[in-house]
């Protein structure tokens, strides 16, 4: 059974813009999916569809075979959203208190709300940073800590929406070796991107979102070469291979 | 952000950051009130050294702070202008401004140390009470409270004071890109204020959407985890000497 699944997901905002339209997907426990795509495809409505901030106009997301719309506190447990801003999603005033905010909205008692908070900043290595105001972090480092209040929640799967964006070399090779962590502890990623080169030698699936549809599904190594006549850019040079492109060399 | 200190948490170990929030909250109602309804110069004095002490005993920046709260000077010198031109009174012969009056001025005086101690009773107590601390104190005081919504009117209360200093860091920002695209050319006043408030005003419901829809995201809810609180007896200590200091400034 998928992990999660989408049904015929269309989203058609206020204004009469089609956003998405019918995308099926399912995704499996513990794959490695990127979603690519142009500004404007429908990549984050997509995204945002998952974790139940939005309400398709047709068509379902279910979760572990469960509508999401049955429970949607049980969505919101199960899949974690890292938003690509993250310095506009922190509501603490120190890095411990915004990682507590999540597990304190399960109604955790006070000491497993401490216990979960230290486990997850120490997976992501912030546990020096717990007293510090998190919007003087680094950009590497916040987007650490968004990673580590949402595992606080302990999700199945993490959605990682454009978690490169704005980062320097040393940035991104942080973060990214953060996602493979996550990964290779089990967790079912999905990485929304359009800078497929960061990321695609690590993932096991790429889907293409075009203008609201999804173009493309595959393996990497089968679906890049097509990326370009969706607004794409194709990272591979002349012989490479996919699996040769990682920034982890 | 980290340049702007005002109505920030600044995390430190001291006394004042440990403290109970319940007390605290306590004393800084009676501070409050005691600036509200102080009669004379000397109790303004008496709190405004008061402040400074527990800006001292706080270790915050108190340097930056004060060269922040230039954002409130115009406020401030609205505050004794409007005062000094509208309250009649004795002209002012050795000053060459038309229209004051010397009871305006005293009154305006008054009104703007009040200010001012308010202001800097908000930032010892912003400064040293973490958000959360802050809305479990508000719940716990709304609790005993019968058809009250506790949790959701301390989440607005925490959510306002997140979102305080966010602002103000937004608004700094967004002065400075104007002031590199020459805004102070512009003389009209309108027209500045203009480019001022109405780019803020989106900003700031959008931010507030954004820090809604992460709130979402985290499964917020009303039925959350419940603060536990300690108290010790330097906290009564504390206690103590604010109700001295609102009972002599009210009964004076």
């Amino acid at each position: 059974m998928p992990l999660i699944e989408t049904q015929n997901l269309t989203h058609v905002f206020p204004d009469g813009t089609v956003a998405i339209e019918n995308i099926n997907l399912k995704i499996y426990a513990g794959e490695f999916v990127i979603i690519a795509g142009a500004n404007g495809s429908g990549k984050t409505v997509l995204a945002r569809h998952l974790n139940g901030l939005l309400q398709p106009t047709k068509g379902q997301v279910l979760i572990e075979g469960q509508p999401i719309c049955k429970n949607i506190v049980n969505a919101r447990k199960k899949v974690g959203l890292v938003f690509q801003d993250p310095d506009r999603q922190f509501v603490g005033q120190t890095v411990a208190e915004d990682v507590a905010f999540g597990p304190e909205n399960l109604n955790l008692p006070p000491t497993q709300v401490e216990t979960v908070v230290k486990a997850s900043l120490e997976v992501v290595g912030l546990s020096p940073f717990s007293r510090q105001n998190p919007h003087v972090l680094s950009g590497g480092q916040k987007r650490k800590l968004a990673i580590a209040g949402i595992l606080a929640m302990k999700p199945k799967i993490i959605i990682f929406d454009e978690p490169f964006t704005g980062l320097d070399y040393p940035g991104v090779v942080q973060v990214l070796q953060q996602i493979l962590h996550l990964h290779a502890m089990g967790h079912t990623i999905l990485l929304i991107t359009h800078e497929l080169e960061k990321v695609l030698a690590h993932a096991d699936r790429l889907v293409i979102i075009y203008k609201g549809h999804l173009v493309e599904d595959g393996k990497p190594e089968a679906v890049v070469y097509r990326s370009e006549r969706y607004g794409v850019r194709m990272p591979l040079r002349k012989g490479e291979e996919v699996k040769e492109m990682s920034w982890l060399k | 952000m980290a340049e702007i200190t005002f109505f920030h948490y600044i995390h430190r170990d001291t006394v004042l950051h440990r403290m109970d929030g319940r007390l605290k909250l306590v004393c800084m109602l009676l501070i409050s009130l005691s600036a509200s309804f102080a009669p004379a110069l000397h109790h303004y004095l008496l709190l405004f050294s008061l402040l400074l002490i527990a800006l001292r005993t706080a270790k915050l920046p108190w340097t930056a702070l004060f060269k922040e709260l230039k954002f409130f000077g115009f406020i401030i010198l609205l505050v004794i202008s409007i005062n000094a031109y509208t309250i009649p009174g004795d002209p002012i012969s050795y000053l060459p401004l038309p229209g004051l009056s010397r009871q305006g001025v005293v009154t305006g005086l008054r009104f703007a140390g009040r200010l001012i101690n308010i202001l800097l009773v908000c930032v010892v107590v912003t400064g040293t009470t973490s958000i959360r601390t802050f809305g479990n104190v508000i719940e716990w005081f709304l609790r005993p409270v019968p058809f009250v919504p506790e949790t959701r009117i301390a989440t607005m209360v925490s959510l306002t004071f997140v979102l305080i200093p966010v602002l103000f860091d937004q608004f700094a920002e967004m002065m400075t890109a104007q002031k590199a695209r020459c805004i102070e050319l512009r003389k009209n006043p309108i027209k500045r204020l203009y480019f001022a408030v109405f780019p803020f005003l989106e900003q700031t419901l959008r931010r507030t959407d954004q820090i809604v829809e992460a709130m979402e995201a985290r499964g917020y809810s009303e039925l959350r985890t419940r603060a536990v609180f300690k108290s010790n007896k330097c906290d009564w200590l504390i206690l103590a000497l604010c109700l001295l200091v609102f009972l002599y400034v009210i009964l004076s």
